[in-house]
């Protein structure tokens, strides 16, 4: 599994006062915790293949967290689809949402983010 | 090939039944072709003489599938050998970021080494990396692959054909064939244990035999691209702990598969198998990655030989290299001697003092040095 740019992690946790704020992050965290299985167990077995930096799925990632996994997914397609044997790779990072208003954990999963 | 493995992990070997199957309308196409291939090769054995309803032909004609699935991706493989074989003209730029983060266990300046490798290769245009398209796209054709020589079955005993070009009759005739006379090409190790049909000891002695095979390529492959191609800073990351763990895993998976694969289908894996092991071998004998196992060894084997490889990864004699070598060493100290001596460091402070000295008297020294 490569690692998740610096990007994708933060330290922030969900706090029980935020149950009902985090009810619209349910899609995209479902599709982060299927993600992180994939990276877990899937991964590992092809090795280092991806030309990009970050890897496909690292990009995966980072593009549901920004962007939800409707527009999430949609990046992902277009990233798997450049990543091809004609392609030259390189740096290639996820667009950042230009309002992202949320708090990721650890892990790489959405929370609601808090005033404090 | 990784995608075998995680086509195994994922699939299930009923297929789904009844409602509104948009599985089957997706998955027709890759059906089609591999029935098409399939039927393709038993066409040409009958032609040749071989009796259609043997066991041996349809094995063959199995076989030839693998060889046909395995030969369209196999300008991928040739794509990739070749982009190694540029890496080794941006090694010595590699190697100083390598040494740039050397130790360095953070995410962060993991993070950053990886970003300059890639940029790196950019900057190039190559990469070692094989990419991921690729890997999905054969992934439709591989489960084509299984549900078509596991839907036999189904398909004969419910007195249909395949999607396509496998018909009534020779649905029929695959699942009347059988391996060495005993074996079914339909039936699993679960199956043969449970309805016991005449013969069925051999049946499983044989299923057993090739489901080792089976795992055992598999493993045996895998164990070989992470002891020996592997290079030392690949060996320090997260995914090779995870990549050593799976090794193990994978196969006890593997256990539980083999127990509901068709004898047909194991028959494929282990074919194709064989051939990832070859690819495997060539690649490591021939084309290892820099500074791993392999390469060591093939250093060895070069030298043993009267030969080297010289700085633009080509096999020449030792003398060649040697010359080579000696010539580097030369036009480094050539280079040099050419350099002006380096400077001594000065504070701010100094160096406007001693222009300010130069400016009012240019006669004296200008490097400011007491005279």
């Amino acid at each position: 599994m490569s690692a998740l740019p610096a990007y994708s992690r933060g330290t922030a946790h969900l706090h029980a006062g935020d149950a009902l704020r985090a009810v619209p992050l349910v899609p995209r965290n479902l599709v982060l915790g299927f993600l992180t299985a994939y990276r877990a167990v899937v991964s590992p077995l092809y090795g280092d293949v991806c030309a990009y930096y970050p890897s496909c799925s690292a990009y995966a990632v980072g593009a549901v967290q920004q962007h939800g996994a409707v527009k999430g997914a949609g990046l992902s397609a277009w990233r798997i689809l450049r990543c091809n044997p004609w392609s030259h790779g390189g740096v290639d990072d996820v667009p950042p949402h230009s309002d992202f208003r949320h708090a990721l954990t650890p892990r790489g999963f959405v929370v609601p983010s808090r005033k404090d | 090939m990784g995608s075998d493995l995680l086509f195994a992990a994922s699939t299930t070997p009923a297929a789904s039944s009844g409602g509104f199957d948009l599985l089957g309308i997706v998955m027709w196409p890759f059906k089609a072709l591999v029935e098409a291939i399939l039927v393709a090769w038993h066409w040409l054995f009958t032609s040749l003489g071989m009796q259609g309803a043997a066991g041996l032909t349809w094995v063959l004609s199995i076989v030839g599938l693998v060889l046909v699935i395995r030969a369209a991706v196999f300008p991928l493989f040739v794509r990739q050998i070749k982009s190694q074989r540029k890496m080794m003209e941006i090694a010595p730029e590699l190697k100083k970021v390598q040494e740039k983060y050397k130790g360095k266990r953070d995410q962060l300046s993991r993070e950053a080494m990886s970003r300059e490798t890639m940029a790196l290769y950019k900057r190039h245009g190559t990469t070692p990396m094989s990419s991921c398209l690729p890997l999905l796209v054969q992934m439709p054709f591989l489960l084509g692959m299984f549900y078509t020589l596991s839907d036999v079955k189904k398909h004969a005993v419910a007195g249909e054909g395949g999607v396509w070009l496998l018909t009534k009759q020779l649905t029929k005739q695959f699942y009347d064939a059988t391996l060495f006379g005993v074996a079914p090409l339909h039936t699993s190790l679960v199956d043969a244990v449970q309805h016991k049909p005449a013969g069925w000891e051999t049946t499983v002695a044989i299923l057993v035999v090739l489901v080792i095979l089976m795992i055992g390529s598999q493993f045996f492959t895998q164990l070989q691209i992470i002891s020996k191609n592997l290079s030392p800073e690949a060996k320090t990351g997260q995914a090779y702990q995870m990549q050593k763990i799976m090794l193990y895993i994978l196969p006890l998976g593997f256990i539980f598969s083999g127990l509901f694969f068709p004898l047909g289908v194991v028959i494929y894996w282990f074919i194709s198998n064989l051939w990832t092991m070859g690819q495997q071998f060539l690649v490591l004998r021939e084309m290892p990655t820099p500074g791993s196992d392999a390469a060591k060894a093939r250093e060895e084997r070069l030298a043993r030989k009267g030969k080297a490889i010289n700085s633009e990864g080509k096999v020449v004699p030792k003398a060649a290299y040697d010359a080579e070598q000696q010539k580097m060493l030369e036009d480094a100290e050539r280079l040099r001697a050419q350099q002006p001596k380096r400077q001594q460091p000065k504070s701010a402070k100094r160096a406007k003092k001693d222009q300010d000295h130069a400016k009012k008297d240019p006669e004296k020294n200008v490097n400011g040095d007491k005279a």
